[in-house]
């Protein structure tokens, strides 16, 4: 078990580096440079070329990339070509909103995506009809679209919450679960889909299992069956499948911050692209590949707790 | 530990000639040396050409092991595959399509062992086309395969799915013979087959084994199955050979301790010689099988066995010929053996 | 041809071929899997129907894709323009036809490109063994961890905006999840034994990876690759969404949301048809994917067999016929079975008909009896219907299978009619069964201590250390030695016989009467059999517990059993004792299967070639209203066509329990092996004796 914690801390690291190198090679390898930025359009060549020079952009790539390297481990990200802020500060700010709205999202979708999924297995029928249509449909709507019409309806229509914006949670509680509600519940509808429908197909796998017959030909309790047994049974693809949701949420939240005008990683990275800002792509790209490694390592070991095999080897 | 020496050698009368399949010394692990025991540790026999060999065992005797390793799909950690006196052990399986066409297999398993998007002739076609056949023979092979097997030539344009368990066995063995080998590996044929199929099955075997000139290597766990089908017999025990010999001697007289207690454990469909075969083999007092772990050094069954002392743990005994009898046994105590052999009981 | 041609006498009939094949094969039909459904031939007729309009979009549109009318702005539909208008005036069914292309045509590009890296990767990863499959999977991992869409606006940001290029760097990204699906699958197909009789066969691995593997998962890589296009759909949507997608005014789907969002909150019409015709194009992606995959197709037999079976139990099943049987079923009541209620019988089965919802009958009229502590076997091949007539007693058959008819009368009460409830309480407590496989029948993830704790408690109202003590003594008489580690371990860590023993125990935690063992030792090695044979024989005389074994081996029965029922396609066709029947065999069958064992007794010498049956076993909707195994059996006669009553059979034994259901029973005489090669003897007049 402990080996196996290792090797997969190893990984992450490696992972993390590796996601460094391409976003290295990208900026690098695009048409700009941070003195074209810094020099302000209409400057000279020869200006931009002194920028360069000052900014340390005319050094050996690999030098280069050990410097930030060296500077990203002890937490200096650099500062933005743009505005000069703290990028690290920065993105540290704007995590939370990225992370909140994510981890929201998905927890919604677990609490009744598994409801459902359980629902749907276990009655069959007509429910089951129309989870499986009604999930079909829910996951093929583009989010982004879905969220514009409930803007349109719950915001501006019927008044109900705020359309955008952002109130951290030390500001004012009820206002910060207000700002997060309508891009949690537009995320949450794809999201639930696809967990129903990840349980409802871990439970009737598991429902088909050999040891089931044995729980049955000892009399036990359908309740027991479903939803110790069963359930237990289907929990590490549902696991691995909330595990993802996660992830994708948090690197496609892009689109999500563009559209209810959210501060966080997504619309950093928007922003730096737009701007060229050199230094802020690298960051960005660092801080989110962090955050996913993060999310598959404690995915790991929750699998790994749930999987017998991996527990007594 | 001495290495056990080539046993079972065909009797003194033929003509010393090349055995059509021999393995000496074999040994084929899974995993990192040290961890485990491996699964055949230096087993060898020979097969003489137009020679049916049993090759007997439980799960962990290593039996389908050795199959796969003479085949190719396993290789093997140490030791010699010769398949007409040349060397094929470490042959990869483009390499052997030189030197081991006359080499060819039937699998256990006949609903995964044909392609089921393709064609019996197809399939049956396959081998023929990597021997670059041209496509009048193929033909000719083809069909006559499939009557050498009792199938019409008409089976060769139907799917695996039309056809029950035996006859898609009888595929595999038409598949087998379309190449016209010296040698077929047989790993466990019949065994999932029902009985009714399965006799059906060996009387196919028993008429190859004697209208042609096949050695065939026929890996099994029944004992009464080799006996009908092969002249001479290997038991194996944990990936090492405990005795081996012809196959009346070792089924009817057994001669190590493992081959007494597996005879024994065989029930027959007779109420009254089975009440008296168990109350034998319960006297044997052979232990039970996953009680104890595999011992480190020496003899694999001593664990288990009835007649162990220090000397079973200590050193591996060596394959050699018993007292009064052609077989050859590995035995510390192969003369007790003779002693505790239970009356009456037989493959 | 017979196998056993020219070799000797065999209780066969005319010599045919080695029996037709066994089904007519379904008949393949022409037409892909994709489109046999309404569902998948719409889905796939509206992604067809999206690409050939937008390519020839230039030839039919009705108004060039830029033209802006500035005085129709934001129109609702109307008669000039179908779906309305953008707020340049421009039209927008136009619109969305002409961007069609750009935003399905990359994504096609992102899935080749995704498919193309993937999948020969997993193909040479399943192939070259570990290191090379390590080597690959640790990329796969790399890649999946990046955050695709963040890197891929990094593409953008570093090269600007061009669709294709784009869409195949997601390609690239994607080709990571692909790998990891098909590794796995690709690693299970080449365990199937044709892949390695091809690869001995000395077929290259190319041709081997083209003809065997990669067929095998064409299904799934159908079904991925329309879920991976939905996938990219709605990823190329957002991009353009978000402005970085094709530039203006080129028109594609994302860009005309975006568009379209601006004026939502005064004229939200927009929004409507072109949110639709991306999610229509997804919705049909998805569908396509699930039709090929099959799961419509599942789903439907799935749902239409429980309807059928829930309206099945609604009818009241009377004890001994139901309205639609066929002649053969209502032959008269049978003569000399334990017809007379036996006041000590603990299993009384009368007439069990078992039958598919709405289907052929699986069993029919199987009626045997069991006494307290004896042990009785149900005995036939494959198909004979054994392994469903055990399960019918306790009701525990598989979905859309159920009892049709007969009586199962237990303890004084027919378990046929009782429902679920009740039965509930009858099973573990009075009757309890073990099966086949003990490695799959207990839970992977829980203890043992835990899997045997809980039907304890439940069954003997006990606490958690009493029930753990409980459990420890349970697991000693099994013959286990070491309670308290085995009670501490899980399944995966138990061998074969070990864990069939820690089922016997979980079996015996409510105290049965009756024990039903389905196929116990089948899975296990002839030593660890005897083991467990020997402890099922010591349970029955230390507790009284009565077993009832389904076996297809004679010698377990020989072994275990006192009495003994032989079955053939759904019906007993001899019963009685272990000695009678296996000794002297009265049904043609039971010898034949009796001389197809290639042991013989000792003195005997082996037979040169093993007596057998030709033909093979007719499925369900073909068996015949008479005597099922006529078509195979060298004694039948024109007689064996009408339906055969089970009767007497001769020395069954003191009792008159044995029976038979043939017109030509073997006379005693007639010594099994002898049977074979004689020709049609006299059949034995009743109340003759030898």
């Amino acid at each position: 078990m402990l080996t196996y914690l290792a090797r997969r801390l190893a990984f992450a690291v490696a992972t993390v580096l590796a996601a460094s190198v391409v976003s290295f090679l990208l900026v690098h390898a695009s048409g700009s440079s941070p003195g074209a930025i810094t020099a302000g359009a209409g400057a000279s060549p020869a200006q931009v070329a002194a920028e360069n020079h000052r900014l340390g952009w005319d050094q050996p790539l690999v030098t280069q990339y050990l410097t930030w390297l060296g500077h990203a481990a002890r937490g200096n990200l650099g500062v933005s070509l743009i505005d000069g802020h703290n990028i690290w500060s920065d993105l540290l700010n704007r995590l939370p909103v990225t992370a909140s709205i994510a981890l929201f999202a998905t927890l919604l979708s677990a609490i009744f995506g598994v409801l459902i999924g359980v629902a749907a297995a276990v009655r069959g029928g007509r429910l089951d009809r129309l989870v499986s249509v009604g999930s079909g449909v829910a996951l093929s709507l583009p989010q982004f679209w879905v969220g514009i019409l409930l803007v349109y309806l719950i915001a501006i229509k019927w008044h109900l919450l705020p359309a955008t914006g952002y109130v951290t949670f030390s500001a004012s509680p009820g206002q910060y679960l207000q700002s997060l509600a309508l891009p949690v519940i537009t995320l949450a509808i794809t999201g639930t889909a696809i967990i129903a429908r990840t349980t409802r197909t871990g439970m009737i796998t598991a429902l088909r299992q050999e040891h089931i017959r044995t729980l049955q030909a000892l009399g036990t309790p359908p309740w027991r069956i479903r939803y110790v047994h069963a359930l237990r049974f289907a929990g590490g693809p549902v696991v691995s499948v909330l595990g993802i949701q996660f992830i994708a949420l948090f690197g496609g939240s892009v689109v999500i911050e563009q559209l209810f005008a959210l501060p966080g990683l997504g619309q950093a990275a928007a922003n730096a692209i737009d701007n060229s800002d050199i230094p802020a792509v690298q960051g960005v790209v660092i801080i989110a590949t962090v955050v996913v490694v993060i999310t598959n390592l404690v995915l790991d070991l929750v699998l790994a707790a749930l999987d017998p095999k991996v527990r007594t080897a | 530990m001495t290495a056990p020496s080539s046993a079972g050698t065909p009797s003194s009368s033929t003509a010393p000639s090349v055995p059509a399949l021999s393995v000496s010394g074999l040994v084929v692990r899974y995993g990192r040396a040290g961890k485990t025991p491996p699964a055949v540790d230096g087993v060898s026999f020979d097969v003489a050409p137009g020679e049916t060999l049993g090759l007997v065992g439980e799960s962990g005797s290593g039996k389908s092991t050795i199959g796969k390793a003479i085949l190719g799909l396993q290789p093997p950690a140490a030791g010699q595959v010769l398949l007409h006196g040349t060397d094929i052990t470490r042959a990869s399986l483009r390499q052997r399509r030189a030197v081991a066409i006359d080499l060819r297999v039937v699998f256990q398993d006949p609903y995964s062992s044909l392609n089921p998007a393709q064609t019996i002739g197809q399939t049956l076609q396959e081998p023929l086309r990597v021997l670059r056949v041209p496509k009048e023979e193929r033909t000719r092979r083809i069909s006559g395969a499939l009557t050498a097997v009792g199938l019409p030539a008409d089976a060769a344009a139907r799917y695996p799915a039309q056809f029950s368990g035996g006859q898609r066995q009888r595929i595999a063995i038409a598949r087998a013979l379309v190449c016209e080998p010296q040698v077929i590996v047989l790993d466990e044929p019949v065994s999932a087959l029902d009985l009714s199929t399965q006799a059906q099955v060996l009387n196919l075997l028993a008429d190859l084994r004697d209208n042609r000139q096949l050695a065939l290597l026929f890996i099994a766990h029944d004992l009464s199955v080799v006996r009908f089908l092969a002249q001479r017999v290997v038991v194996l025990y944990r990936g090492q050979v405990m005795e081996a010999g012809p196959v009346e001697e070792v089924t009817q007289r057994p001669g190590h301790p493992y081959s007494i207690a597996l005879t024994a454990a065989a029930p027959v469909p007779q109420p009254a010689e089975q009440a008296r075969r168990r109350a034998a083999r319960e006297a044997l007092g052979v232990g039970t099988a996953g009680a104890a772990p595999p011992p480190a050094a020496g003899c694999p069954f001593a664990a288990r066995c009835p007649l162990a002392t220090d000397i079973c743990r200590a050193e591996r005994p060596p394959l050699v010929p018993g007292n009064g009898t052609s077989a050859a046994v590995a035995c510390h105590h192969a003369g007790e053996a003779a002693g505790i052999r239970l009356p009456g009981v037989a493959a | 041809m017979t196998a056993s041609s020219g070799t000797g006498p065999s209780l066969t009939t005319a010599a045919g071929p080695a029996g037709p094949p066994a089904a007519e094969g379904r008949r393949r039909s022409r037409l892909p899997r994709a489109v046999r459904s309404a569902g998948g031939a719409l889905s796939a007729a509206w992604l067809v129907l999206l690409l050939l309009g937008s390519l020839t979009a230039p030839l039919w549109e009705p108004y060039p894709v830029d033209d802006q009318e500035p005085l129709h702005t934001l129109a609702g539909p109307s008669g000039s323009h179908w779906l309305g208008t953008d707020q340049l005036g421009r039209d927008v069914l136009t619109r969305i036809a002409a961007g069609s292309w750009i935003s399905v045509g990359p994504v096609l590009l992102a899935v080749a490109v995704a498919f193309g890296i993937g999948i020969p990767l997993a193909l040479t990863a399943a192939e070259h063994g570990r290191w090379v499959e390590r080597g690959s999977s640790r990329f796969a991992e790399l890649l999946l961890a990046l955050p695709s869409v963040i890197i891929l606006l990094a593409f953008v940001g570093a090269f600007g905006v061009h669709p294709w290029a784009i869409m195949t760097v997601l390609g690239v990204l994607l080709s990571a999840p692909v790998y990891r699906i098909f590794v796995g699958q690709a690693q299970s197909v080449r365990t199937l034994l044709y892949v390695d009789a091809a690869r001995v066969n000395g077929v290259s691995s190319l041709r081997v990876n083209l003809r065997h593997v990669l067929p095998a998962m064409a299904t799934t890589i159908a079904v991925q690759a329309a879920q991976l296009f939905a996938i990219g759909i709605l990823i190329e949507a957002g991009l353009a969404f978000l402005g970085f997608g094709p530039s203006v005014p080129s028109p594609s789907w994302g860009g005309l949301i975006a568009d379209a969002s601006q004026s939502v909150y005064t004229d939200p019409w927009l929004m409507v048809p072109t949110g639709l015709v991306l999610a229509l194009t997804v919705i049909a992606a998805n569908v396509l994917a699930d039709t090929v995959g099959g799961e419509r197709e599942r789903e439907r037999k799935r749902a239409a067999a429980a309807r059928r079976a829930k309206r099945r139990a609604a009818r009241p099943v009377v004890a001994g016929g139901t309205a639609a049987r066929p002649a053969s079923m209502t032959a008269g009541p049978v003569a000399g079975t334990v017809a007379a209620a036996d006041p000590d019988a603990l299993l009384d089965v009368r007439d069990l008909t078992v039958a598919v919802a709405d289907g052929p009958a699986l069993v029919t009229r199987v009626s045997f009896g069991m006494r307290p502590g004896a042990v009785l076997g149900l005995v036939g091949e494959s198909g004979c219907g054994k392994t469903i007539t055990a399960r019918a007693l306790p009701g525990l058959l598989p979905e859309g299978v159920q009892v049709a008819g007969g009586s199962v009368w237990f303890a004084g009460r027919d378990l046929a009619g009782l429902p679920e409830h009740q039965l509930r309480a009858i099973r573990g407590r009075e009757i309890a069964m073990i099966s086949q496989e003990p490695m799959v029948a207990l839970d992977p993830v829980f203890s043992i201590g835990y899997q045997l704790t809980q039907p304890i408690r439940r069954f003997r109202g006990v606490g958690r250390a009493e029930a753990r003590r409980i459990a420890a003594e349970l697991l000693g008489q099994v013959g286990i030695t070491d309670p308290r580690r085995v009670l501490r371990s899980y399944p995966h860590q138990l061998s074969g016989g070990m864990a069939q023993r820690v089922c016997i125990a979980l079996a015996l935690t409510g105290s049965p009467r009756l024990l039903i063992a389905d196929e116990p030792t089948t899975a296990l090695d002839v030593t660890v059999q005897a083991e467990i044979l020997s402890l099922l024989r010591s349970l029955v005389k230390t507790t009284g517990l009565s077993v009832l074994i389904v076996s297809h081996d004679l010698g377990v029965v020989a072994d275990l059993c006192d009495d003994v029922a032989v079955m053939y396609a759904g019906q007993v066709v001899e019963a009685g004792t272990v000695a009678g029947v296996l000794g002297q065999p009265s049904h043609p069958y039971t010898a034949a299967l009796l001389g197809a064992n290639p042991h013989v007794a000792e003195g005997l010498p082996v037979p040169d070639r093993l007596p057998s049956i030709p033909g093979t076993v007719p499925a369900p909707a073909d068996w015949p209203s008479g005597c099922r195994f006529a078509g195979r059996c060298a004694l039948a006669t024109a007689a064996c066509a009408d339906p055969v009553p089970a009767t007497r059979a001769h020395g069954a034994g003191p009792g008159g329990t044995g029976i038979v259901r043939c017109i030509h029973p073997l006379s005693p005489r007639q010594e099994p092996h002898q049977a074979h090669g004689l020709p049609v003897p006299r059949p034995v007049e009743p109340g003759v004796t030898s």
